[in-house]
């Protein structure tokens, strides 16, 4: 059976990638490694591994990020007593990245906008040592269930769940030290673990999304304390949804780009210019990480400050 | 969301009724809040100190237990896990096969018994992780793992 990405897509990303959309077109033949997140919140990770260890599962550590491990082996990580007990969370390995680009500190208020199902607000939740605010928002019942599930079984107390549409939270006037928006996107960064994502995608709904990220961009810049921090996120590679909120949020609200980084982490600069749109210089410092970079889920992450 | 913030003197009546029931010194430092009579929630001081009539709150906090009559209280698996390590009594210690049976809700029994009431909740222990609660009744113990958390175990010790 020939596999490949649908015309408008393959269009698209050719145009984008130049040379490099070969290796994106290979992702199609590789599967990524699930990976896992020790919840610090319940036990260290050396007693975690130690524990796993004994049951045969395989673990590698994620090279940028102390708390991350690939799992090598087979078997049914989300099966385990250690699972139940909430000792680790699966976490794909590129979507652990946001938290630790918005750098939560104990005490600290932080919004996360779209937070269901819950896999950065714990991670947050667990580099503030369940300490200070989070408020995990969603305006979907059905996943704010299973936040609700994430919240209680990561031992999680420092946080409450809301209700409302991200792009109205800030009629609210609620202020907040650091604000997460992982945005809702195409998921075209998915590719690598489910070429269904592909199937869905269409450039019609990315400009949908692409109005919708700038309204909870807008929403969550007004939330935002004087030089707090904002970091933005998506698992897409399609710059309207990324390169184009940034320059949005950049030219229309104020923000300011910082430059981010993480060693041993594969990426690309943001893009400067598409379809004819210019981006503000400062849009470079952004993160973008294609599914070739570490043979992860595609993502794009920028950081900014009121 | 109706929240109402426990008072020294119910912490300290929670801190004496987990002491009575599993021989648990405890000494709170979160913050506490019941939702309903019996529903107890800790919860960080900054979270307890936000503006509840702001937005529409679905949830707040780590459920921790519930009250029940004649002194008992049913705790959460993650209660369990905050309490049993200090505990003393009303543990029951079950082996691998018991464990399967708990994790996918059904009744299971104790492999050893340490200074348990019948028909009180007691702590499951499991090698050195606590697991949750059960009732403890003649010839078993009742199963009281609520379905969203059940799993089917597969991987075992090599």
């Amino acid at each position: 059976m020939k596999v490949e990405f649908p015309k408008p897509f393959k269009e698209k990303y050719e145009r984008l990638l130049g040379e490099e959309y070969k290796k994106l077109e290979a992702c199609l033949f590789i599967k990524p490694k699930k990976a896992i997140r020790v919840n610090t919140i319940k036990i260290s990770r050396n007693k975690l591994l130690k524990k796993l260890k004994e049951r045969g599962i395989k673990l590698k550590q994620i090279p940028w990020y102390k708390d991350g491990f690939f799992v090598e082996s087979e078997r049914g990580i989300a099966k385990t007593l250690e699972y139940f007990l909430g000792y680790y969370y699966i976490q794909e390995a590129s979507s652990m990245i946001p938290p630790l680009i918005l750098d939560p500190k104990e005490g600290e208020k932080v919004l996360d906008l779209c937070a269901a199902p819950g896999s950065k607000t714990t991670q947050i939740a667990m580099l503030m040592k369940n300490s200070g605010l989070i408020v995990a928002n969603d305006d979907n019942l059905e996943r704010i269930k299973a936040l609700r599930i994430n919240l209680q079984k990561m031992g999680v107390k420092n946080c409450i769940v809301t209700y409302e549409k991200g792009e109205n939270f800030w009629k609210h006037e609620i202020k907040f030290d650091k604000i997460l928006v992982d945005a809702p996107c195409s998921g075209s960064g998915k590719i690598i673990s489910s070429f269904s994502s592909i199937n869905l995608w269409s450039q019609v709904n990315v400009k949908k999304l692409s109005i919708l990220q700038k309204k909870l961009i807008f929403s969550a810049s007004k939330c935002l304390k004087e030089n707090g921090i904002l970091v933005y996120s998506t698992c897409s590679m399609d710059p309207e949804e990324n390169e184009e909120v940034i320059d949005f949020c950049v030219k229309n609200l104020g923000l300011s780009v910082e430059k981010i980084g993480m060693k041993k982490l594969n990426y690309h600069e943001g893009i400067l210019e598409w379809n004819g749109k210019k981006f503000d210089e400062s849009v470079r410092n952004a993160m973008r990480i294609f599914p070739f970079d570490n043979f992860t889920e595609g993502f794009f992450i920028c950081k900014l400050r009121k | 969301m109706q929240i109402k913030e426990m008072s020294k003197d119910e912490i300290r009546k929670l801190e004496n009724l987990l002491k009575k029931n599993y021989g648990a010194r405890i000494k709170f430092k979160d913050k506490i809040f019941k939702t309903s009579e019996e529903k107890i929630w800790l919860i960080s001081k900054e979270a307890l100190e936000f503006d509840f009539s702001k937005v529409r709150v679905n949830s707040a906090g780590l459920y921790f237990g519930k009250l029940k009559r004649n002194e008992k209280i049913q705790l959460s698996v993650e209660g369990a896990q905050l309490v049993g390590k200090k505990a003393r009594k009303n543990i029951a210690i079950i082996d691998e096969e018991n464990l399967k049976k708990f994790l996918q809700g059904f009744d299971f029994s104790a492999q050893k018994l340490i200074d348990c009431d019948i028909n009180n909740f007691i702590l499951i222990k499991y090698g050195e992780d606590f697991v949750g609660t059960g009732i403890l009744r003649e010839n078993y113990i009742e199963n009281i793992l609520p379905k969203a958390r059940r799993i089917f175990l597969e991987v075992k010790k090599v």
